[in-house]
C-alpha cells in the first residue's frame, strides 16, 4: 500500500468527521456562510399547496359578561358608568382607583385585585371636596416572559389571535398572583398593555412610588408633567439614569413627586435604555384634569379606552371620553426575553445586541391589542348628536397618520396645552409624531362634515403597515367609531362585509419563516443540543482514524 | 432519564391544556376564614386546627424563618429573585408555621401549591408580604409522601429563583429548577454530561482498537 493512499484514506475519514460535526459547534460566522451558500442544513418538504387557515379553532369573538362588569352600577358609592365595548374594566377596581384603595371595602378590595396601598387618597387641601393628597404605587411586570421549564410565554397576553411579543408594562400595586388562576398562564385582567393612563387633578400633591418587581432596572420619567427636577428632600426626580439620579434597581423602590400647575394630556415613561425599554411597553398617558369643585378622579385606566368615571370638567363638555394609546412593536425585541432565562444574557441582549437603528416593526397597538382583539375594548362607540373627547397618545417609535372613517375630528390640544378656538384645525387624518399627544373632538352631528350619519366607520392608522400584524391585514391598530343602533348587545359591532371567523385564529398571523435570520436558515439549529447518533459517529470515526493511523504507524516502525 | 423524557413531551401540552379558557374562567376571590389582608401583605389559606381526613394527630411542629429577596439570588447564576432556603423538610400530618421576611422594598410571596382542596381554597396557601414587611401564616400537610411546589407568583419570579420545594416525608420527587437543588429543565445544554462523555470515549476506544486490528491483520498478507 503507499503512503499516499494511506494519507488519502485518512483524509477522507477526516472529511466524514469534520462534515458530521454539529452546527451548534460552528463558529456563527461559519453557520451563516454555509447557509448563504449551500442553504439550510435540513431538508423541508414544502406543500403542494399553501394550506388555507382552518377555523375550526376560530375564538369566541366576545365573551359573555359573566361577571356583570359592562352594566352601569355603583360600588363604594362610586357611580360606574355602563361599558358598552365587549370585555369591560372591572368596575370593582374603577371604584377603587376613584375612591382610593384605603377608602373601599374589603370586597371591592379582594374584587379589585389591588393592593390596598396602590392608590392612597389623602387630605382635601383646598377643601373643594375631593381629595388633593395622591399617592399611586406603580410595579412593573413582565408578559409573555420567559420561563426554564415550560417552552410557551408565561403570565401570557395575547395582542391578537395566538400574537404574544414579549412585553413590559407598569401596573397598579396588585395583591396575590399575576396570572388569572394557579391553574392558568394567563396573566390577570389588570396587568397588559399599554401602561395604564394615569389620572390626577390639577393642583394635586401626587407622590408615584415606582416598587422595580422586574429583574432589570427601571426609572419614571414624567414627559410634559409639571414636577421639579429633584424632590423636596434632594432626590432625583426626573427619572434620567445619566442626568438626575441612579435607576430604580430590582427589589426596590423610589418616589417620584410632584403638583401639576398646568392640566393637559400628558405621558410617563421609563427612561433606562430608553431605545429598548420605551418599545417593550413600559410607557403610558398622564392626565392633568382641571381643577373642580368634588372632582373625583378615576385614577387609573387599565388598558385605556371608554373612560367609566370621567372627571368633572369633562362632563360639562363631552358626552363620553376615550383614552387611546398607539404603540408599534418589535417582535425581535420583544422575544429577546423568551430566548434565555439568565437575566444577564436578557440584559445584555436589550442592552448591548439589540440595535434599534437596524429595527423594524411588525406589531401595531392601539391601547395595548391589535384587530380583531381591537374590537373586544377599544371601539369607540357613541351615538348622533354626541361630543366626545379622544385622548390620543402616541407611545410608539413611529408616527401614526390617524384616520377617522366617516367623520373629520377637531384638534383641541396639542401636547396637552389648549390650541385657540379661532385658530383649531378639523381634518380626518391626523398625524402624531413619537410621544406627541393631541386631545380630539369628534362631533356626530350629522352635517356632512364632522360626521356623515351612523355606521361601523373604520378608524386606523394609514400609514398601511399600521394596519397590518407582522405584515397580514387586516390587523395592527384598526377599531372603529360605532353608532349604538350599529353595536349588538354584547358589544360586538354589527358587521355587513366578510366574516371575521378567520381572523379570529391564531394560524392567520403566524409567518412561515422567511429566510431573514440566522436560525431561519438552520432551522432548529440555535435551540436545540447536537443530536446524539452524530456526536456517536463523530467518536467512531474519531476512533478509527486514531486506531488506523496508530496501526500504520507501528507497521512502518516495524518496517524499518 | 425516563422523567425527563415525559416531562419535556408533557409540558407543552400541559401548557397548551392549562391555557385553555374554561380553566381560566373562576378566578374571583372569596372573603374566607383563614385570610388576613392589610398593606403589609396578606396570609390566604392559614390553618393551625383542622386536621386533614387523613392524619389522627399532628405528628410534629415546625417553625421556619424564610427571608425572601435580590440578595439571595447572589448564591446562583442566572437568578434575580431568591428565598434565603429554597427546601424544606417536614413529616407527614406535621403542622408548620413560616415567618415570612421580605428584606425587598417590593412584594413577594410564599405560596405552596397542591393542598387538599376541601381544606385549603384552590388548595393554596399563600403568605404575601409588602416591601420590608414580615407575614406569619401556619398550615397542617396531609398524610401522603409529597412534594409540594413553593413560589412567588409575581410575574417572572419564580422564573428568576423565587421557586422551592416543601418536601413532606418521603416526597414525590424533585421539581425541576430549583435554585441550588435542581437544574432548569429548558437550559441549554452547553456541555455533555458525565455519562455521555464515557459513552462516546467507549465508542471511540472500541472504534479504535477495530480499525487497529483490521489494518493488522489487512497489512499482514
Amino acid at each position: 500500500m503507499t503512503r499516499l493512499y494511506q494519507v488519502f484514506i485518512l483524509l477522507f475519514l477526516l472529511l466524514i468527521f469534520a462534515a458530521l460535526t454539529p452546527w451548534q459547534w460552528y463558529p456563527r460566522d461559519w453557520r451563516v456562510w454555509y447557509a448563504d451558500n449551500f442553504g439550510a442544513s435540513a431538508f423541508q418538504e414544502q406543500a403542494a399547496t399553501i394550506p388555507a387557515i382552518s377555523s375550526d379553532n376560530t375564538e369566541e369573538a366576545c365573551p359573555p359578561d359573566i361577571k356583570g362588569w359592562r352594566k352601569a352600577q355603583t360600588i363604594a358609592g362610586i357611580d360606574v358608568s355602563a361599558s358598552s365595548n365587549c370585555l369591560a374594566d372591572n368596575p370593582h377596581a374603577v371604584a377603587a382607583f376613584v375612591k382610593g384603595t384605603n377608602n373601599v371595602g374589603h370586597m371591592t378590595l379582594m374584587k379589585s385585585r389591588l393592593s390596598p396601598d396602590a392608590v392612597v387618597k389623602g387630605r382635601d387641601l383646598d377643601g373643594d371636596g375631593d381629595p388633593d393628597e395622591i399617592h399611586i404605587r406603580l410595579e412593573v411586570f413582565e408578559l409573555n416572559g420567559g420561563s426554564p421549564d415550560l417552552n410557551v410565554p408565561v403570565t401570557q397576553y395575547a395582542i391578537a389571535p395566538g400574537v404574544m411579543p414579549g412585553l413590559w408594562v407598569f401596573a397598579p400595586k396588585s395583591a396575590g398572583m399575576s396570572t388569572e388562576n394557579f391553574e392558568s398562564l394567563v396573566a390577570q385582567p389588570g396587568l397588559r398593555l399599554p401602561s395604564p393612563a394615569i389620572r390626577v387633578e390639577q393642583g394635586d400633591k401626587v407622590i408615584v412610588t415606582l416598587e422595580n418587581t422586574h429583574y432589570m432596572p427601571h426609572t419614571i420619567h414624567f414627559h410634559g408633567v409639571d414636577h421639579p427636577f429633584q424632590t423636596a428632600s434632594g432626590e432625583g426626580n426626573d427619572g434620567v439614569p445619566v442626568m438626575s439620579e441612579m435607576p430604580v434597581m430590582p427589589g426596590q423602590q423610589r418616589s417620584y413627586e410632584m403638583q401639576p400647575r398646568q392640566a393637559g394630556t400628558m405621558f410617563y415613561h421609563c427612561h433606562v435604555e430608553v431605545q429598548a425599554h420605551v418599545l417593550m411597553g413600559l410607557n403610558g398617558m398622564f392626565v392633568i384634569e382641571e381643577n373642580r369643585p368634588n372632582n373625583w378622579v378615576q385614577t387609573f385606566n387599565i388598558g385605556d379606552g371608554f373612560v367609566r368615571h370621567s372627571s368633572v370638567a369633562v362632563k360639562e363638555e363631552y358626552d363620553r371620553e376615550y383614552d387611546l394609546h398607539y404603540q408599534d412593536l418589535d417582535k425581535e425585541l420583544g422575544a429577546k426575553i423568551q430566548q434565555t432565562n439568565d437575566p444577564r444574557l436578557v440584559t445584555q441582549q436589550i442592552h448591548r445586541e439589540y440595535d434599534i437603528s437596524q429595527a423594524d416593526f411588525e406589531y401595531y397597538t392601539l391601547n395595548g391589542r391589535s384587530f380583531p382583539y381591537t374590537a373586544k375594548d377599544s371601539l369607540i362607540v357613541t351615538a348622533p348628536n354626541e361630543k366626545l373627547k379622544l385622548r390620543v397618545l402616541n407611545g410608539g417609535s413611529e408616527g401614526v397618520a390617524i384616520h377617522t372613517h366617516g367623520h373629520k375630528v377637531t384638534i383641541s390640544h396639542y401636547d396637552g396645552v389648549e390650541h385657540p378656538e379661532p385658530a383649531r384645525i378639523t381634518r380626518d387624518v391626523v398625524w402624531v409624531a413619537s410621544a406627541q399627544r393631541v386631545d380630539l373632538e369628534l362631533s356626530t352631528v350629522d352635517d356632512g362634515l364632522h360626521s356623515y350619519g351612523e355606521g361601523v366607520w373604520l378608524m386606523h392608522d394609514h400609514q398601511e403597515r399600521g394596519v397590518t400584524t407582522d405584515g397580514f391585514g387586516p390587523g395592527g391598530n384598526v377599531s372603529a367609531i360605532v353608532y349604538e343602533r350599529f353595536l349588538q348587545d354584547d358589544g360586538w359591532p354589527m358587521t355587513f362585509g366578510m366574516a371575521w371567523k378567520n381572523f379570529l385564529t391564531p394560524g392567520f398571523y403566524q409567518r412561515q419563516e422567511d429566510g431573514s435570520g440566522v436560525t431561519a436558515l438552520l432551522p432548529g439549529v440555535e435551540a436545540s443540543g447536537p443530536s446524539s447518533w452524530r456526536l456517536f459517529a463523530m467518536a467512531i470515526l474519531a476512533g478509527l482514524f486514531v486506531g488506523i493511523l496508530i496501526s500504520w504507524i507501528l507497521k512502518g516502525r516495524s518496517n524499518v | 432519564m425516563f422523567r425527563a423524557c415525559t416531562q419535556r413531551l408533557l409540558s407543552p401540552l400541559l401548557g397548551l391544556l392549562i391555557s385553555l379558557p374554561g380553566f381560566a374562567a373562576s378566578s374571583h376571590q372569596h372573603h374566607m376564614p383563614g385570610m388576613v389582608m392589610d398593606a403589609t401583605g396578606m396570609v390566604m389559606g392559614g390553618n393551625s386546627d383542622q386536621l386533614p381526613e387523613d392524619c389522627q394527630a399532628i405528628s410534629a411542629e415546625y417553625e421556619f424563618t424564610v427571608l425572601a429577596g435580590t440578595r439571595f439570588a447572589e448564591p446562583y447564576a442566572a437568578t434575580a429573585f431568591g428565598f434565603d432556603q429554597h427546601q424544606w423538610q417536614v413529616k407527614p400530618c406535621s403542622r408548620i408555621t413560616i415567618n415570612f421576611k421580605n428584606e425587598d422594598d417590593v412584594r413577594h410571596q410564599w405560596m405552596l401549591h397542591g393542598l387538599p382542596k376541601y381544606l385549603y381554597d384552590r388548595g393554596m396557601f399563600h403568605m404575601e408580604a409588602s416591601g420590608g414587611f414580615a407575614q406569619t401564616g401556619t398550615f397542617i400537610v396531609p398524610s401522603d409522601n409529597k412534594t409540594y411546589l413553593v413560589h412567588c407568583d409575581i410575574a417572572q419570579h419564580m422564573e428568576k429563583g423565587m421557586k422551592g420545594q416543601l418536601i413532606v416525608g418521603t416526597g414525590s420527587g424533585d421539581l425541576w429548577s430549583i435554585p441550588g437543588v435542581t437544574a432548569d429543565f429548558q437550559r441549554e445544554r452547553v456541555s455533555l454530561d458525565n455519562g455521555q462523555k464515557i459513552g462516546l470515549l467507549l465508542s471511540a476506544l472500541l472504534a479504535a482498537l477495530a480499525g487497529f486490528i483490521t489494518i493488522k491483520k489487512f497489512a499482514k498478507k
